[in-house]
């Protein structure tokens, strides 16, 4: 977990991450929270189509331990998911930043919901 | 929370500390999965001091473990290790005990969440026995070594093969000149050990295990890989699979239960009546193995044809199968009992299909034999 995180993240106190990317955003868990939840062994993620608000649970992540809920940093509509999790959750541990990414998601509250986000080194501030 | 002796080896290991039965444990150094795989593939060291230790002693220490437990402890050979179970007067598991009959006296080992109980409920049953209860556990350590090369590092350490003890059984005897017990069980499935050592003789013992280990690729591990490895081993866990509420016979471990004890014991009628068969269980546990890629954990319901029979009371993924495994109870009584009559019999019962409920959804589950993975004991 030695990786610097992108530029430009922001991250929720419930420990997802979320970067912009052209017209999507970008999700994930941040370093800490996968610190926190040890090997990840499966991943639940949401359809392709279906719209949460920001704070809503739209993925559960399986550690050898417990499952733990996943909550959406900022309101949208889910674009696309990350296939490859599915049969390699182990990513998430690996690649937290990159290959670990959860979903990618369409906002149009974006400028609202990031209000309340964090830039990383405030979050692992506030985190740790 | 109390500390073991080996609190600061763990912390300068990088160990990751949680609460458990009162105790700030490791619950995992670096990995879960590869401390379970580095116990099953070389060697996997534990902290297992949380437990504890209480020696029976007197004239008639005997006669007081034949009134505690349901098994026949005239029976037990010198040097030699039994599982046991505590019972309350409605036959229910108030502990799982590991009994060594010592030289001049008895040593039980107990679980750390239930050593404060289990030594009331001795203090308590001795009065009628000229029976001495010690609790030693704040004096001594633990240790386990499991792995198939766990007697390859006890042999480096300085007992040959010849000298190690035989499967359950002990063996009191020096290791790196401080007085040990070294006993041939464990909680894992796989062949090792459990030494018990003075509190102020274990860092020098863990440490220099671990120097030895390293060319037998030795593993410090945390309580979340011997929770996956009893798990696979099908070994019970007291709180989880086993408590209060359910006798040896529901916990399916009717093979500690002798049939034929003369002497009486706590609550030997209902033990006696659900070993012959003359009362049925009330419930049962068994093993199963999910479908799909979903986890059920303890707590988890267990559905037969739709309705509510039971729950799951361990579940994991079996980092050894890649399959995810767990326990459940499943009751026999009211609706329930004609829903899987499959169930009622052992052979019968592999093969049936439940369904579990996780997150508000069912999955399909089938019941599999006892244990997940092979035990490699050394006998």
């Amino acid at each position: 977990m030695t990786i610097q995180p992108p530029e430009g993240i922001l991250c929720s106190k419930s420990h997802e991450w979320v970067l912009e990317e052209g017209d999507t955003y970008k999700i994930g868990l941040t370093d800490y929270a996968v610190e926190q939840l040890g090997d990840i062994v499966f991943v639940e993620l949401p359809e392709c189509g279906s719209e949460y608000a920001k704070g809503e649970v739209f993925a559960t992540i399986e550690s050898v331990k417990a499952a733990s809920e996943i909550y959406m940093p900022i309101g949208g509509k889910i674009t696309e998911v990350n296939e490859e999790l599915i049969n390699a959750p182990e990513l998430i541990n690996e690649n937290v930043w990159e290959k670990g990414w959860l979903v990618k998601a369409q906002s149009d509250s974006f400028a609202q919901d990031s209000l309340g986000l964090l830039e990383y080194e405030d979050y692992r501030e506030e985190a740790v | 929370m109390k500390k073991t002796a080996l609190h600061d080896e763990h912390i300068a290991l990088g160990a990751k500390m949680v609460e458990f039965g009162g105790w700030e444990m490791p619950v995992q150094y670096k990995s879960i999965l590869e401390e379970h795989k580095a116990t099953r593939s070389s060697a996997g060291i534990f902290d297992v001091s949380h437990m504890g230790q209480v020696f029976v002693s007197g004239k008639d220490a005997l006669n007081f473990l034949q009134y505690i437990v349901p098994q026949d402890v005239s029976t037990f050979n010198i040097n030699c290790a039994h599982y046991c179970q505590l019972l309350n007067k409605n036959g229910g598991i108030e502990d799982d005990l590991i009994i060594y009959r010592l030289e001049d006296k008895y040593l039980i080992i107990v679980n750390a969440s239930r050593r404060e109980n289990d030594v009331e409920r001795f203090l308590e049953h001795s009065k009628n026995f000229d029976a001495v209860i010690e609790d030693k556990s704040s004096e001594l350590s633990m240790i386990a070594l499991q792995g198939p090369n766990a007697h390859k590092i006890i042999e480096k350490a300085g007992i040959d093969d010849i000298n190690q003890p035989k499967f359950f059984t002990v063996k009191k005897t020096k290791l790196f000149d401080c007085d040990i017990f070294l006993c041939r069980t464990g909680y894992t499935g796989e062949d090792g050990f459990e030494i018990i050592s003075k509190n102020e003789d274990i860092v020098k013992i863990w440490r220099k295990l671990l120097e030895i280990g390293k060319d037998f690729s030795i593993t410090p591990v945390g309580l979340g890989a011997r929770d996956t490895l009893r798990l696979e081993a099908a070994l019970c866990l007291w709180g989880a699979d086993i408590d209060e509420t359910t006798t040896p016979l529901e916990a399916d471990l009717g093979w500690s239960v002798p049939k034929n004890k003369k002497e009486p014991y706590i609550a030997k009628d209902i033990i006696m009546a659900q070993k012959t068969g003359a009362v049925p269980l009330r419930k049962k546990l068994f093993a199963f193995e999910l479908k799909d890629r979903i986890i059920a954990r303890h707590g988890a319901g267990i559905f037969l044809n739709g309705k509510k029979c039971g729950y799951v009371t361990s579940g994991t993924i079996s980092p050894t199968l890649g399959k995810n495994i767990g326990l459940c109870l499943i009751s026999f009584e009211g609706d329930c009992k004609n829903l899987a009559t499959s169930l009622n019999t052992k052979e019968k019962s592999i093969g049936t299909i439940i369904q579990i409920m996780v997150r508000n959804k069912m999955y399909n589950a089938e019941i599999v034999k006892k244990p997940f993975v092979e035990k490699k004991y050394v006998k």
